[in-house]
């Protein structure tokens, strides 16, 4: 099975950050619904080119959240997250994601209205395409 | 916490040209570790001191639990490896494939026919044609079936996808993992295909003149080292030194300076509390890590 992760080589956020964040995400947005049975570790590890160390420890952290579920000897499965936990994830990531791309303009010496400009633009941007594709999907 | 299936310790061999060693390594039972370095690092002759196939100087070597300097020690681990060589064997040549998976399957309790024909229909490859008829791809291939077919707890693959296509060597990428699903399987690779490291590889363990250059996680070790962008002001390179695991520093024209760290975040962290503006940042290449290394041993 493949799981819409991308990995951002450039950056210097830790691998297992970034594969933990997403996944997570994919699992709170409900694009992987309950009972979904994961790729196994090794496979996911080739997917994204990581060591199993890594998507071992992503698997066992959102394990300990109460996100993920292992049978033994069938796999790592997604499990039942109930709605207030759904709403307190789901900014999460954005959070993470908005704090990365502040990240990125700092490194540039944006001012803070210029990183304003940009966010408005790029929100407008975005609501005057009709959206495809990713929407499509759901 | 995890287990080891190979130990070498203060292992030597001694060449009129070359030199081996000591090499004091151990690698962890479950993973895939990739021997990566240079051509006459000692990749190769290292698989044949694990494999008695050359006897070593000084220094002990324990594979799967057994230590490898007796007959009954050899022959109870080399049940559970399988090797593939770096060189398909001249001596061979006469053989069809079919006749060497017989004389295998002799040694080999463990051997799985359905297994075995699975792989080479996967390759594409038939067993009936004279092993020094065969393409060095095909030959290849059908040694790496030959190699798995006993289905063992160890693989010591030397340069596997040497003159494999991209799409047998994608095959043949599926095929080991598939191989690692199992528990307790355990994959030792040589190779200087930086892209197959990354696919496939857990640890690292970096080999360069007979020397071992370290061990490391893999995606640890990638994202440690990183190359810094920054423009040049007074005194830059004394100011530098203090960079948390500074490696390298030199200029790369119009000003700028790139330099090397391998605890990337402790500097990026300093270089924005020194006030350094970063102008660019980029993870180091597997081979362009092992370049450095290499630099501050020699």
């Amino acid at each position: 099975m493949w799981i819409p992760i991308q990995i951002n080589e450039m950056s210097a956020e830790p691998l297992y950050h970034q594969i933990t964040v997403q996944l997570r995400a994919l699992i709170v947005s409900g694009q992987l619904e309950e009972g979904t049975l994961l790729p196994s570790i090794r496979e996911l590890a080739q997917q994204l080119k990581c060591s199993i160390i890594t998507i071992r420890r992503v698997y066992q952290d959102l394990e300990v959240q109460g996100l993920l579920r292992t049978r033994q000897g069938t796999g790592t499965y997604v499990a039942r997250v109930d709605e207030q936990e759904r709403s307190r994830h789901r900014l999460q990531s954005v959070v993470t994601a908005f704090e990365a791309a502040v990240d990125a303009a700092l490194r540039v010496q944006c001012t803070s209205e210029e990183m304003e400009t940009i966010l408005r633009e790029v929100i407008a941007a975005r609501q005057s395409k009709p959206t495809e594709g990713r929407e499509a999907d759901r | 916490m995890t287990d080891t299936i190979i130990q070498l310790e203060q292992v030597v061999l001694e060449r009129e040209h070359f030199r081996l060693g000591p090499l004091q390594l151990e690698i962890p039972k479950g993973y895939i570790s990739a021997i990566v370095g240079p051509n006459g690092s000692g990749k190769s002759s290292t698989f044949q001191l694990l494999l008695r196939q050359i006897m070593p100087d000084s220094g002990t070597i324990t594979l799967l639990g057994e230590r490898v300097d007796d007959e009954r020690g050899e022959l109870a681990a080399k049940k559970k490896i399988g090797y593939l060589p770096e060189e398909a064997s001249s001596q061979e040549n006469w053989m069809r494939g079919k006749d060497k998976a017989d004389f295998v399957r002799y040694w080999y309790p463990s051997w799985n026919v359905n297994r075995y024909n699975e792989l080479l229909r996967l390759f594409e490859v038939n067993d009936n044609m004279k092993l020094g008829k065969l393409s060095k791809g095909l030959r290849r291939k059908l040694d790496l079936a030959i190699t798995l077919a006993h289905s063992p707890e160890l693989l010591l693959l030397d340069e596997p996808s040497s003159g494999l296509d991209p799409i047998s060597w994608k095959k043949m990428l599926y095929v080991l993992q598939q191989y690692m699903e199992e528990d307790n399987r355990t994959i030792v690779m040589a190779t200087h295909i930086m892209d197959e490291v990354k696919r496939l590889a857990d640890y690292i363990i970096f080999m360069a003149n007979g020397r071992l250059l370290g061990v490391y996680e893999k995606d640890e070790l990638l994202g440690n080292w990183h190359a810094f962008f920054l423009k040049e002001q007074d005194e830059s390179e004394l100011r530098l030194r203090q960079l948390p695991g500074m490696e390298r520093l030199e200029a790369v024209g119009g000003g700028f300076l790139r330099v090397i760290s391998s605890e990337a975040r402790a500097a990026e962290q300093w270089l924005i509390a020194e006030g350094w503006s970063i102008n660019g940042q980029q993870p180091l290449e597997m081979d362009d890590i092992l370049e450095v290394l290499m630099a501050i041993s020699r």
